[in-house]
């Protein structure tokens, strides 16, 4: 154990997919046991899933499944996909906000996939509801850009929002909404510049810095490295490994100490 | 080490110092596409290597791939003397300039220091990676049996989908690595169908898409004697990568030849 160590660090991961998709590979987990197996094998505590059907088929459909696939089990926290309520496909949003509340759960967004705007003449009723109950929404950067992003944040600031899936060339855009917005948070995983976590330590804080994997499409080993070896006091390491999702999931007793 | 084994160091953050790390993929100071944190100085992407236990990176500056080959072969060299072990340079050819060009910047590099390996970037300088130009290059490796990375070899955007086959084949004394080979099973796919049918030409694991479970495949289709580890650093930060690597399903003497061993004989270090 070197200087910078302190132990294993308990690991919640924001970012995992559950389920069968449509295109899928034959090392491709998709059942809930062989994730809770890769957990293991990588040493990842607990994790925020979300269900592909969710994403490629009917959003409540998925949402259901994913509740019948996670069961009791105490290591997963779902991760629903809501649509905006213009259309009525899902029950009324103030009873989806409750229900994700009580299940310490967090909502996943597909503006483009799913054929809708962010902006708040389309998805307003549906942002208003997650941002009272402080829901946290996560979304993939493909899904949106970064001006609309700014909207949202703008037009909601006390919704939490993890954007997903960014690049180590995000800094330029990432910067200046963080200046601006308390309520925006990045996933660790893709975010790959080198020394990234550290500059943004220094300069915004580590509690804007959330972990994921991407599981099962992307190896868990990577998003891992970045936490465990970085520069930080370990403190700051548990923040990012899965204290500040927690939080925000408005789960008090998590706790970042193996 | 304390730790177990190589995954367990990762899952404590446990410096490998007793293994011989070789990242044989790196750049070095600013770009103009995005914003690298302290610059990339090769003072930073020594911290980098540090905070990790890589012992040695081989560099091509970011300048040698955009607009001066032989402004960044010489930057390369400066750090190279300021950091003595550490950091090893590649030299970089843009074929777009003069032949004649090319072979004086292949013998002064041969005249002060000498030559680990060369470096191509197709992509960045919109060449062919058999462009006419780079020929002084193969013919040189191929006398000295010396590696030749390529960012890519074969496809998009300039390269023609046979290249490799016709330079491995016409050069079998050179190493040609491939870049980037590890990034979405297409590009695995293609690359180790090639490996396959020449030993000379390596895969390199550099990038970002952090493919399931690709490493432990690869090795299984190449072997793990074939596969060799790079970062893109600064452009991304060495943990994803090597964290990508101590997490494989993959034995340690494995990941031991990843990590260095393999750049250690390619590139006689």
């Amino acid at each position: 154990m070197d200087d910078r160590g302190g132990g294993k660090l308990r690991f919640f991961d924001c970012n995992m997919r559950l389920g069968r998709a449509g295109v899928v590979r034959p090392e491709h987990i998709l059942d809930a046991a062989g994730l809770l197996g890769e957990m293991d094998y990588a040493g990842l505590d607990s994790a925020l899933v979300y269900h592909a059907f969710s994403q490629e088929w009917d959003a409540g459909g998925g949402n259901a499944k994913l509740l019948e696939e996670i069961g009791d089990c105490g290591r997963f926290y779902p991760c629903f996909v809501p649509l905006p309520h213009a259309t009525h496909e899902m029950p009324s949003l103030a009873e989806f906000g409750a229900d994700l509340k009580r299940r310490h759960g967090a909502a996943r967004l597909y503006p483009k996939a799913h054929s809708y705007s962010l902006q708040d003449w389309c998805a307003g009723e549906m942002l208003d509801v997650l941002e009272a109950l402080r829901l946290p929404v996560l979304i993939e950067l493909a899904q949106t850009d970064w001006d609309e992003l700014a909207g949202v944040l703008a037009a909601h600031p006390r919704l939490p929002v993890i954007v997903l899936a960014t690049s180590y060339r995000v800094n330029r855009y990432l910067y200046p909404l963080w200046e601006k917005f308390d309520n925006l948070y990045l996933e660790t995983a893709t975010f790959q510049i080198m020394r990234g976590i550290e500059d943004v330590c220094r300069r915004f804080g580590p509690q804007r810095l959330v972990f994921g994997t991407g599981l099962p499409l992307l190896d868990a080993g990577g998003p891992l490295a970045q936490v465990t070896y970085a520069e930080l006091p370990v403190a700051h390491k548990r923040m990012i490994a899965g204290e500040t999702l927690a939080e925000l999931l408005g789960l008090e007793h998590w706790g970042g100490a193996a | 080490m304390i730790a177990r084994d190589f995954r367990e160091a990762l899952q404590l953050g446990e410096i490998l110092r007793d293994e011989f790390i070789v990242d044989a993929h790196a750049h070095m100071d600013t770009w103009y596409n995005f914003h690298i944190p302290e610059q990339g100085t090769p003072a930073s992407m020594v911290h980098a290597m540090d905070l990790v236990g890589i012992d040695v990176t081989i560099a091509a500056p970011h300048i040698c791939i955009g607009p001066d080959y032989r402004q960044g072969n010489r930057d390369v060299c400066a750090a190279a003397q300021q950091y003595p072990g550490r950091i090893v340079p590649f030299v970089t050819i843009n074929p777009n300039y003069p032949v004649e060009e090319i072979r004086a910047e292949i013998e002064h590099w041969e005249t002060h220091g000498g030559i680990a390996g060369f470096k191509f970037h197709p992509a960045c300088h919109l060449a062919d990676a058999c462009h006419a130009n780079y020929y002084p290059v193969f013919e040189y490796c191929q006398e000295r049996e010396l590696p030749i990375l390529s960012h890519n070899w074969t496809g998009a955007p300039v390269n023609g989908k046979d290249t490799l086959h016709g330079l491995a084949e016409a050069f079998p004394r050179v190493t040609f690595i491939v870049g980037h080979a590890a990034s979405g099973w297409p590009v695995i796919d293609l690359n180790c169908a090639i490996a396959r049918l020449y030993p000379n030409v390596m895969l390199d694991t550099t990038g970002s898409g952090l493919t399931f479970d690709a490493l432990p495949e690869m090795a299984r289709r190449i072997g793990a004697e074939r596969i060799i580890w790079g970062t893109d650093n600064p452009f991304i930060d060495p943990r994803p990568g090597l964290g990508r690597v101590l997490m494989a399903r993959i034995s340690d003497d494995e990941k031991r030849l990843i990590l260095g061993l393999n750049a250690q004989r390619v590139f006689k270090l």
